[in-house]
């Protein structure tokens, strides 16, 4: 196996002893100079071309000869040119922007990335300028819950942190800002994600067909990045929104040799209710921000740096002594160097923490402090080797050190303190990995490659055995072993292959097929409905091994219409995972010792079909997606070991966006969303202990109902500031409103039902009543307005 | 858990001064009462066998599960045979009162065990036989009760709350199950379980031979609302409260605790922090393992306990 792949990796470097020359360089915009990703580099004559990486760099290698090339990016307006390569030729280019007719909303550059002639699928790619305009809840545009608009991505309900992907849990999401992981993606528990429009460049999320250079997580990667910065002039965005405010400014430094860019927001409630309400002087906060920079500069043509960090902060405060919050902290420092015209390579240091603390007590003598935190350090070396025209290679090393903190924290008992701190965990957890993406003909490609993936949890630390006992209930630490500093504790590998395959049948139409594996060394450990921002990430250990998937998808692509005006796409998928983590019932996941007796492991299975229409041109834009999936776990003693549903299993998806221009300065968004009703494990029976209605199910069955469907409309109206002033001059500046309503039809949609016994106070003898409660976390519309501005 | 429970220990009276800004979230949420069907399901027997110390009669109820939506007194198991045998080989018989209540009477000073021995339940009905263990632990004294005031702001009125004082034993591995009675009535709604590990919440909590930690300590405030939805105050001049520590076995601590997850449902956005439903631990076992299934719990207390009026606002300490 492994012999095999080495022969395809290095099979690309034999046999071409003839002399060709190169033509490389960077692909940029042209109104601000930010690098354009995925842009098509095409050679007419011999109808082959390479994209633009994520630096916006490309390298096409080819024969002597005179050619015509054409550099286009959807939304710009292509180039071509008449080269002579005779020579090896660097060439830096800018395209410009298409002037604005009507504004059309360009769903997003998908052509190459996505559609028919691309190798990759699987892949969901928003451009910013689409979030901007999906109708969002209180008007704020969102990452992430744009991305819930997609085929194969979903979400608990409203409020609910993170994203589903392809039957995977939250935890299974590998999140990079710019690089750098992301522990939480989600502001004010999970209204609202932690991404800022304003500085964000480009979203994708892979939801399989996950190239070799990433891995750590089974189910997805949602790679965010960050713009550079508009490096021709001084430019300020921002917003003024219904709950919080943005602004942002970027421009050039150094005589355009680079570029900043620093956006931030802040949520204002408090801000509006403090004259209102004394006890916001008093120290009490409920209030998030983050603030997102990015500054990179061309030391040279071959050296360019980058510099870029988040840090953000969720505050919910009663008074100045008792609360919670959390955020996080990220950095990334990366190089880009140009070995030669082929090969380009990248450095990126990255630091990334996410922490929390929650803390109690009025004064001094009877208080609790708790802090926990995840933080890691990474250092990648990434290259990639563009042989010719039909190869190009890429490998790599990933190494990332972890130290967990599950709990620094301490109690005060009427003024005796005791500690009750955990063990911090340390893990080296490290990859090498090698991949080729080669063109076999015109209308075949393939990408295979290999990551090899280590991980090692490091003294000091101790380790526990525990007892075997009924599956399902809490084992019991029998053993311990300590290690001392640097010592070497549970260790796991993988090898994760990977491959991609496409066809294309005729101009219009191709087929395509991937296979992934993946592991995943580091769990977020959640019970509840919802993911929120108190669980914990924890390593693997002796008793938590590596979670592993093995995803299989099939897709058909076809472009119809005049000008492929419409697109379609159809893909089936199948993931199995193994050493899937749950819990017992009434596990007790938070500075727990002894957590991983609460842990129990099982397997997954996860399938489903993923259909996608998307029309890209004309007044009318927008796509109807519909996934029809299931997934389901295994775990013994969950269930009676027989198979369940899990709460994010979901049969019928359906989101459909609509975009559509009134006139010049009006244009009108909705989004319909349909998913049918979630898991939901309800009682048959009822007893009662020393006076408490206790529900009981007499299955012992988890998830055994569907809650009602969940249907939802909201729209959105966006009118354009005045482009000219009143004296015929153009505008400098530029401004929009934005008018929405979100949940247009008021529609209760249940998040969850719960049983309970009445509030009343019962007295004793007398019978309890019982009820059924449908909560709805949004039961009504929510109108909202905002007003964006530009100068 | 330990997140739901620390908001609602602390966090309940002080949420509700954040009202005003949350205003805005409660206004969105909405919750309705609804009629579900439920799966059909044969009865199982429940045990309810909570014995203690006390010079009272020492009471065990059996009786049958029945369909969640059937708001009736529970249907008694009556003509069983129910004994109670310490390790000693001394045996309890508890004779039927009334169907499906099994009652021990003490005789004299005598009151019911011993701390520190194994307690075996059997119960004979319907031609099967069930059986729980429990051994019981041991109650430290509950040394005293005092009277705070919390200052009221614009949104409440002065708030006077109750605080016991007590001290975990020096050995680790207690357990405790806190009731509370206020003017001699039980505190026993869902959200008024409270259990104590040593002097802490959780095993984990590694809080041995301290005062129980402020949190428990205050746990015997009932937050109840007037008819428009205002928090009274816990207690007022005139009220009395008395506070009862009742050891538990680690297995029936484990049992309230999850007890008080499945059932302590505030709603709103608390749901988010749910766990899915599922059945509660019971210690009772059918002697044959493919026999009936049965449900609840047995546990044998000691208890300890304390009461105070507060006679007038002379009895406030500082907090």
């Amino acid at each position: 196996m492994r012999l095999l792949l080495l022969t395809f990796i290095l099979l690309p470097f034999f046999g071409h002893a003839q002399t060709r020359f190169t033509l490389s360089g960077y692909v940029k915009d042209g109104a601000n100079g930010e690098a354009l990703i995925g842009a098509n580099i095409y050679v007419r004559s011999l109808a082959t071309g390479t994209t633009t990486n994520v630096y916006g760099f490309y390298s096409l290698t080819v024969e002597p000869g005179e050619y015509e090339i054409v550099f286009s990016y959807i939304g710009y307006s292509a180039q071509s040119k008449t080269l002579n390569l005779n020579e090896s030729i660097r060439l830096d280019l800018e395209l410009q922007p298409e002037g604005r007719q009507l504004e059309e909303v360009v769903v997003s550059s998908e052509k190459e990335l996505q559609g028919v002639k691309s190798l990759q699928m699987s892949v969901n790619r928003l451009d910013i300028n689409t979030i901007l305009r999906i109708p969002a809840f209180l008007g704020e545009a969102d990452v992430i819950k744009s991305l819930q608009q997609l085929p194969g991505v979903s979400t608990v309900g409203e409020g609910a942190s993170g994203f589903n992907v392809r039957g995977g849990s939250v935890g299974q999401n590998l999140i990079l800002l710019d690089e750098a992981t992301v522990y939480n993606s989600s502001h004010l528990l999970g209204f609202f994600s932690v991404f800022n429009p304003d500085a964000v460049k480009d979203t994708r999320l892979y939801k399989g067909a996950v190239p070799a250079q990433y891995g750590g997580r089974i189910a997805s990667l949602l790679d965010v990045r960050m713009k550079e910065g508009n490096n021709k002039t001084l430019a300020v965005n921002g917003g003024i929104g219904t709950i919080f405010s943005r602004a942002s400014v970027e421009g050039p430094i150094a005589n355009s040799q680079g570029s900043f860019i620093v956006a931030g927001r802040r949520s204002y409630a408090d801000i509006l209710a403090r004259p209102f309400v004394d006890i916001l002087n008093e120290g009490a906060a409920l209030n998030f921000y983050d603030l997102t920079g990015k500054v990179n500069y061309n030391l040279n043509k071959q050296n360019r740096i980058f510099l870029s960090g988040y840090t953000g902060r969720d505050k919910f405060f009663f008074d100045k002594n008792q609360g919670f919050s959390w955020g996080n902290n990220t950095g990334t420092l990366r190089w880009n160097k140009i070995f030669n015209d082929r090969l380009f390579a990248n450095f990126s240091t990255v630091f990334s923490k996410y922490d929390y603390s929650l803390q109690f007590g009025e004064n001094e003598r009877d208080n609790f402090r708790w802090k926990s935190s995840v933080q890691n350090l990474t250092f990648r070396p990434a290259f990639s080797y563009f042989i010719n025209t039909n190869n190009e290679v890429s490998f790599g090393a990933e190494a990332n050190y972890y130290w967990f903190e599950p709990a620094n924290a301490y109690g005060t008992s009427n003024g005796s303190r005791i500690d009750i701190s955990l063990p911090r965990k340390y893990n080296l957890e490290t990859a090498l990995y090698a991949g080729n993406n080669q063109k076999l003909s015109q209308r075949v490609a393939v990408e295979y490659g290999i990551r090899f993936s280590h991980f090692v949890g490091l003294g000091s630390g101790v380790q526990y055995d525990y007892n075997d006992t009924t599956a399902g209930t809490r084992r019991t630490p029998v053993a311990e072993r300590t290690y001392s500093r640097n010592q070497r504790m549970a260790t796991y590998q993988n090898l994760e292959p990977r491959l991609a395959f496409k066809a294309e049948l005729n101009d219009v139409s191709s087929v395509k097929a991937s296979y992934t594996r993946m592991a995943q060394y580091v769990h977020l450990i959640s019970n509840t409905t919802a993911s929120n921002p108190l669980d914990v990430w924890t390593p693997s250990t002796n008793n938590i091994k590596p979670e592993t998937g093995n995803q299989y998808a099939v897709g058909w692509f076809r472009d119809f219409g005049k000008d492929r005006t419409y697109e379609f796409s159809a893909e089936a998928y199948y993931r199995s995972t193994q050493n899937q983590i749950d819990y017992i019932d009434g596990a007790d996941l938070l500075i727990n010792q002894y957590l991983e007796g609460d842990l129990l492991s099982g397997i997954g299975r996860a399938y489903g079909l993923e259909l996608y229409l998307q029309k890209k041109s004309g007044r009318f834009t927008g796509w109807i997606a519909y996934t029809l999936a299931r997934t389901e776990l295994k775990v013994n003693g969950i269930n009676n070991n027989q198979w369940y549903a899990t709460r994010y299993d979901q049969t019928h998806n359906v989101k459909v966006s609509g975009f559509y221009d009134l006139n010049k300065r009006w244009s009108a968004s909705a989004n319909f969303t349909f998913v049918s009703g979630t898991p939901a494990t309800f009682p048959t029976s009822r007893y009662v202990i020393q006076g408490i209605l206790i529900p009981y199910n007499a299955e012992g069955g988890r998830n055994n109902v569907r809650l009602p469907a969940y249907h939802r409309l909201d729209i959105a109206f966006r009118l354009e500031g005045k482009t000219v002033k009143a004296n015929g001059k153009a505008r400098k500046n530029s401004d929009y409103w934005v008018f929405g309503v979100y949940n247009v039809y008021a529609r209760k949609n249940p998040f969850s039902i719960y049983f309970t016994q009445g509030d009343e106070r019962v007295a004793q003898g007398s019978p309890l009543n019982s009820e059924a409660r449908q909560l709805a976390i949004i039961g009504t519309f929510i109108p909202s307005v905002s007003y964006n501005f530009k100068f | 858990m330990v997140f739901t429970r620390i908001v609602s220990v602390i966090g309940l009276k002080k949420l509700t001064y954040l009202l005003p800004i949350l205003a805005v979230g409660v206004l969105m949420a909405c919750e309705d009462v609804i009629n579900p069907n439920l799966q059909k399901a044969d009865p199982v027997l429940v045990v309810d066998a909570w014995i203690t110390n006390l010079p009272d009669s020492q009471k065990i109820f059996l009786s049958r599960t029945q369909p969640y939506f059937e708001n009736l007194l529970p249907p008694a198991v009556a003509g069983a045979t129910v004994t109670v045998t310490d390790q000693n080989g001394v045996v309890y018989s508890f004779i039927e009162n009334k169907p499906g209540e099994y009652v021990w009477v003490p005789s004299g000073s005598n009151t019911f065990g011993q701390v520190g021995l194994r307690y075996q339940l059997q119960i004979s009905t319907g031609g099967e036989i069930f059986n729980a263990e429990s051994v019981m632990g041991v109650a430290p004294p509950v040394d005293s009760i005092t009277f705070y005031v919390q200052k009221g702001n614009q949104f409440v009125d002065d708030l006077y709350l109750a605080e016991f004082w007590a001290k975990d034993p020096d050995e680790p591995g207690n357990s405790y199950w806190i009731r509370t009675y206020k003017n001699g009535i039980l505190l026993n709604k869902p959200s008024e379980i409270v259990t104590a590990y040593d002097a802490g919440f959780s095993k984990g909590g590694n809080f041995g031979g301290v005062q129980f930690i402020a949190p428990i300590r205050r746990s015997i405030n009932p937050f109840d609302t007037d008819a428009n939805g205002n928090f009274l105050s816990p207690y007022q001049v005139g009220d009395s409260v008395f506070v009862q520590l009742h050891s538990v076995t680690e297995a029936a601590f484990n049992f309230l605790n999850e007890v008080a997850v499945q059932t302590n449902r505030p709603g709103g956005f608390g749901e988010l922090f749910s766990t899915p439903l599922a059945n509660v631990s019971t210690n009772i076992r059918n002697a044959q393992a493919a026999g009936s299934k049965a449900v609840g719990f047995f546990n044998v207390a000691a208890v300890t306990g304390l009461g105070r009026k507060f006679n007038s606002l002379d009895d406030l300490t500082e907090n």
